[in-house]
Parts: structure tokens; C-alpha cells; sequence
């Protein structure tokens, strides 16, 4: 009994680190330029390709090939914002919110197929990888979920340090409470989009790099964790950080203890159905709170 | 609400409007006309079955993405569920001639009317929340049900030795029922679907016109120009939604039983995001919200897609950057850029 328990938490608990990490990335495009980056989950699968690129075909040390894949996240973010939001942000006005929706998902398709062509569709080991397991009364938890779970949390640590303490993170919540207002008090709106899309550039890369260190690096991979992270999302109430990683470790615990008591093919139908029951109760989320909407 | 009425306010409603509506509703007539046309001398002019085939898929999309763009161009609901309604209503009417031996003819309007129940309890659960929530949620019910299906591995009952599930699994339904066009046309029996896939477009065409002419069209229109006038005057935002969404939903699932009895087999491989991406495409690059620019995507997007079969692998990628590109350089998409050159041409003669 204690060995499943053991086990549940393991992987609720990595999970959880890894949707919040994935959440985060998403929630902070959509709090501050509302915007569904539906080409997310691409630049979770482009973080850990360039992992791999990094160590095994350029020989890097693990460290720096992680950094690569941030580099890389970071800068996919940035050429997203200059080729295509800039542009939908000048011309589509009101439609921005669906345009930009749609333009991602085209990205992202783009993206995951250029990697497909470049790597091929056979699944490639990530060689990052820490051995060994501690043993927890019955069962043991291995040493790689404990750390995928402490690089999360000062990943997550570093990126809220980043918005509340830096001059660029001040520039990121002015815009987000008040686009226009920022604007009229000198603050570059456009520079701090493309600030804010490589953060989340540079974030779903090393997600990318750990969710593929549990699973196998192929150019869908950002897909499952980016559908849960939208969901955790909305259950938080879309842009609400503190909210959705709670949300994303509630519903991972949910989802993995789902899977161990019906099978693996009902977690996520359960976790959809909880979802929706919450939205028809509280449709701006759990910690979001009703906004008056302007018409 | 039945047709007759709905055709009879509709000119009603174009005649007492602006001149502009009277003109477009001429413009439609005509623009049909040649389609139809068109459409009429298509088997007359081709051969190739292969030509043939692919002409049908591509009335099959273009009837997919003229009921998207009801529910997205018109209704403004972004659901990302369109491909899974379709699926719905191919394993509907698969699944009930498969198991009960039903005639396609009886299993088709069935299927297509099992994916309009679907899509209300959907729309039940999607449709009071606002654009981003919507395209979430229904992307995530279309991926669950792709799941589900794809992962069922329990034996339903045994052909042979091998197990078959309940919902055909990952290798779906094959050889349910055919639409008898073998027998009877033999040698020409591509011709009698064309007919068939043909028909089944032009009453989706009609169908989306007269939602567009009828008073719910108005009411998506004051909705769009103006939500709290259009609410204040009573216009219940939710309900027409829920109509609209049922009403295309019937013809997504009927355009879904002709697809797998055409091609007579349906597979899980219909939710493919690929296969959603396309109706997404063909919709951006015609225009969204224009009547006729589904129909020029279909056909531009099915020209373009033939031309990347070549090139093989990079057909995906190129219908994503095709994507991409279309919102960027073409925000109101062919059929808005024929109605600026229109206007240019116009204002210069």
C-alpha cells in the first residue's frame, strides 16, 4: 500500500513541477499580452531537441546544453514576436486574441515538422539523466524525478524574482495592468512583448529538456504537457501564476492517482471532467475573480 | 425553424435593409450559379478517377470549412472541435451499419444527428464562457475522445481470431455499406458519388446562407457590432449560440457519414491535427466570416496541397507556415481581397 502511495506522489509531484513549469510560461504571454501561444508546446519540443543537439552532436557539457535549449527557447520566442505578433498587433486590432491563435497553431505545426525532418520520427534518448533512486519505506523515488522537481521550483523562483525585483519584470506588470498607461509613462510596450515572449521561449526550453528526460525526446512531446497546462490555466483563471501552479500540482495529484486506481487511458478524460464541472461553478476559474467586462 | 420560412424572410429582410444587402443578395445567386455550374461539367470534363477523388475530398472540406466558418466567421465561437464533430458523425453512421446492419441511407442522417447531440452537450458545457476558454475546452474534449478511441483495447467480440473493439480501435470501421453506386453506375461509379458528396455540399451551402439571411443571422451581426445594444434588445447570446451550434454540428456530421462511406472506412486518423489545421487553413486563407471564402480556400488549399504532394514530407510544414502567413498577410483572406480590388476597380471605372 505505502509503495503506491509512494508512487502516486512521485509522479504527481514531478508532474506537477513539470505542467506548473510549462503553466507559467503560457500564463505570463497571456496575463501580460493577451495572447494563446498556441506554439508553446513546439518550443517545448525545440528545448529539448536543442538539448540533445547540445551534448550528444556538439559534445557540450550538460549545464551548458541546457542553457542552449533555454538560448534557443528564448530565441524561437523572439523571432515568434517579430515575424508574427508585431504584425498581428498592428493589423488585426480587435481580432488580435483569435488571429494570434490561429497564427500559432500554424507555428506550431511548422515547427514540430521542420524537427521531425530534421531528427526523424524515431524517439531519441535525452541524455540528461541522474541515476540511482532513494529508497522511501517501501517503495524509492529516483534521484532524476527529485531533481526535475528542484530544478522547477528555482526555475519558477527565478522567474517570479525576475518580474517582481528587476526594472524589466516592473515593465512586464505595467503593461500587463495597463497597456495604454505604461505606454503613455515611456515604457518601450513592444520591447517588453519581445521580452516577454522570450522568457517563455527560454522557460518551455528547459521544460522541454525535463519533460523529455521522463518520457523520449519526439517532435510531438510539448503537446500533452501543453493541453495540461492550458487546462491548469483556466482552472487557475488565465493569467493568475501563484493559482495555476497550485492548480497544476492539485490536478497532477488528481490525474496520477486517477491513473493508478483506473489505468493510464482515464486520467486525463477524469481530470477534463473535473475541469469542466469546475468552469460551469466558477467560469473565471478558481482564483480568478469575475471581471467586469467593458463591452 | 424550417426552410420555407426562413427563405421567405430572408429577401424580406435584404429588401428592407440597405441597398448593399440587396446587392450581395444577387451577387450570392450568381457566384452560386457558376459554381454550380462549374460543379455540373466537372464529370463531363475529367477522366481520371484519381482527379475525381480528390475533387470529391475537396468538396468534403470545403463543406467542413463553410460550417466552420458559420460557427467561427458568423457565431464567433472558436471551437476547435470541428474534425471530432465530423469523426462523430463517420463512426455514427459506420458504427450503426456495422453493428445493426442499417442501409447508409438511414445511418448517415443518424450519424449526422448524433453529432448534433454531441455538440449541444458540448456547447452546454463550453458556451457560456468566453473565446480563449472555448477553443480550450473543445480541443481537449476532441483530444480526449481521439484517446479514448485510439487506447480501447478491449475485445467487443471476435472476427475470426482477431479481437475487435466497440469502436474499432486504433484500426477504426472498413466495408460497412457502400451507397450502391457500383451496381448501378459500374465502370462510372466515382460519377454517382460526386453526385452524392456534390448534393450533400450544396444543401450545406444552402443551409449556412439562409442561417447567414435569417434573424439570427441578425442577431450574430448585432452581437458583433455592438453586444450590450444587441443583449439589451433581448438578443439571448447563449441560445443562438447553442442553435448555431447544433444546427451546423448536423451538417459537419452528415458531410462526416458521406466521407466514410465514400471512402467506406473511417479511422481515429480524422482527428488528426493535421486534418484540422486544414479546415482552420482553408477557412484563414478564403476569409473568415466571408460566405464564399471557404469555398475559394477549399479549392486554393487542395491546388496548393497537390502541389506539395510532390515535395512529400514538407507538406505539413508548408500548411502551417501557409497558416502563419495567411493571418499575417491576408487578415480578411482572398475573398477580402477580392472585395478590395472590387471596390478599387469600382471606384476608379
Amino acid at each position: 500500500m505505502l509503495d503506491v502511495v509512494v508512487a502516486v506522489v512521485t509522479t504527481a509531484l514531478t508532474n506537477g513541477a513539470l505542467y506548473a513549469l510549462a503553466t507559467i510560461g503560457l500564463s505570463l504571454v497571456w496575463g501580460s499580452m493577451g495572447m494563446l501561444n498556441m506554439a508553446h508546446g513546439g518550443l517545448l519540443a525545440l528545448g529539448g531537441y536543442a538539448a540533445y543537439t547540445g551534448s550528444v552532436q556538439l559534445g557540450l557539457p550538460l549545464p551548458l546544453a541546457i542553457v542552449f535549449a533555454m538560448l534557443a527557447g528564448a530565441a524561437m520566442g523572439a523571432l515568434l514576436h517579430l515575424l508574427v505578433v508585431r504584425q498581428l498587433l498592428r493589423s488585426s486590432g480587435a481580432g488580435f486574441e483569435t488571429a494570434v491563435m490561429i497564427a500559432t497553431v500554424g507555428i506550431s505545426i511548422a515547427l514540430q515538422n521542420a524537427l521531425l525532418l530534421l531528427y526523424g520520427g524515431q524517439p531519441l534518448g535525452q541524455p540528461f539523466d541522474v541515476p540511482g533512486s532513494i529508497p522511501v519505506g517501501a517503495g524509492a523515488v529516483p534521484w532524476l524525478n527529485v531533481t526535475i522537481v528542484l530544478v522547477s521550483v528555482g526555475v519558477m523562483a527565478a522567474a517570479s524574482l525576475l518580474i517582481a525585483r528587476t526594472k524589466m519584470g516592473r515593465a512586464i506588470r505595467a503593461t500587463a495592468q495597463n497597456r495604454d498607461a505604461a505606454l503613455l509613462m515611456g515604457v518601450p510596450v513592444q520591447r517588453v512583448y519581445l521580452q516577454v515572449l522570450a522568457l517563455s521561449g527560454a522557460l518551455a526550453g528547459i521544460c522541454g529538456v525535463l519533460v523529455s528526460s521522463i518520457t523520449q525526446l519526439t517532435p510531438t512531446l510539448g503537446a500533452d504537457p501543453m493541453l495540461k497546462a492550458f487546462i491548469m490555466c483556466v482552472v487557475a483563471g488565465l493569467g493568475n501564476l501563484p493559482g495555476a501552479i497550485a492548480a497544476a500540482f492539485g490536478l497532477a495529484l488528481v490525474e496520477a492517482a486517477m491513473q493508478f486506481a483506473a489505468g493510464a487511458r482515464w486520467g486525463f478524460p477524469t481530470l477534463l471532467l473535473l475541469v469542466i464541472a469546475i468552469l460551469i461553478w466558477r467560469p473565471a476559474g478558481l482564483f480568478g475573480r469575475a471581471r467586469i467586462q467593458r463591452l | 425553424m424550417s426552410d420555407a420560412t426562413l427563405s421567405a424572410e430572408a429577401p424580406a429582410a435584404a429588401a428592407a435593409g440597405l441597398p448593399a444587402a440587396d446587392r450581395s443578395w444577387t451577387r450570392d445567386l450568381a457566384i452560386g450559379l457558376v459554381v454550380l455550374a462549374i460543379a455540373a461539367a466537372l464529370p463531363f470534363l475529367i477522366d481520371s478517377r484519381y482527379v475525381m477523388g480528390q475533387i470529391i475530398l475537396a468538396l468534403v472540406w470545403a463543406s467542413v470549412a463553410v460550417q466552420w466558418n458559420l460557427i467561427f466567421g458568423y457565431a464567433g465561437i472558436f471551437s476547435l472541435a470541428q474534425m471530432a464533430i465530423f469523426a462523430i458523425g463517420g463512426y455514427g453512421c459506420a458504427m450503426l451499419s456495422h453493428y445493426f446492419g442499417w442501409s447508409v441511407w438511414v445511418s448517415i442522417p443518424a450519424g449526422a444527428g448524433g453529432a448534433m447531440l454531441a455538440s449541444m452537450v458540448m456547447g452546454l458545457a463550453c458556451l457560456r464562457l468566453s473565446g480563449v476558454y472555448v477553443a480550450l475546452l473543445t480541443y481537449a474534449i476532441a483530444q480526449v475522445i481521439y484517446l479514448l478511441i485510439v487506447t480501447d483495447t478491449e475485445c467487443f467480440y471476435y472476427e475470426g481470431a482477431s479481437c475487435r473493439q466497440l469502436t474499432g480501435g486504433a484500426t477504426g470501421f472498413a466495408r460497412f455499406g457502400s451507397f450502391g453506386t457500383r451496381e448501378w453506375l459500374r465502370g462510372d461509379w466515382i460519377m454517382g458519388n460526386y453526385g452524392i458528396v456534390l448534393a450533400g455540399f450544396v444543401l450545406t451551402l444552402l443551409m449556412s446562407w439562409f442561417i447567414i439571411r435569417s434573424p439570427m443571422g441578425l442577431a450574430f451581426k448585432a452581437l458583433r457590432d455592438n453586444p450590450a445594444y444587441a443583449v439589451a434588445r433581448g438578443v439571448n447570446r447563449f441560445h443562438t449560440q447553442l442553435l448555431v451550434f447544433a444546427l451546423s454540428a448536423f451538417f459537419t456530421g452528415l458531410t462526416g457519414g458521406l466521407y466514410a462511406v465514400h471512402f467506406q472506412a473511417i479511422g481515429p486518423d480524422v482527428f488528426s491535427m493535421t486534418n484540422l489545421l486544414f479546415v482552420l487553413a482553408i477557412v484563414v486563407v478564403g476569409g473568415v466570416g466571408t460566405f464564399w471564402g471557404p469555398v475559394a480556400g477549399a479549392v486554393l488549399l487542395m491546388l496548393a496541397d497537390e502541389a506539395m504532394r510532390e515535395t512529400g514530407e514538407f507538406r505539413t510544414l508548408g500548411l502551417g507556415l501557409i497558416i502563419a502567413a495567411a493571418t499575417v498577410l491576408l487578415p480578411k483572406g482572398l475573398a477580402g481581397l477580392a472585395g478590395d480590388l472590387a471596390k478599387r476597380l469600382s471606384s476608379k471605372g
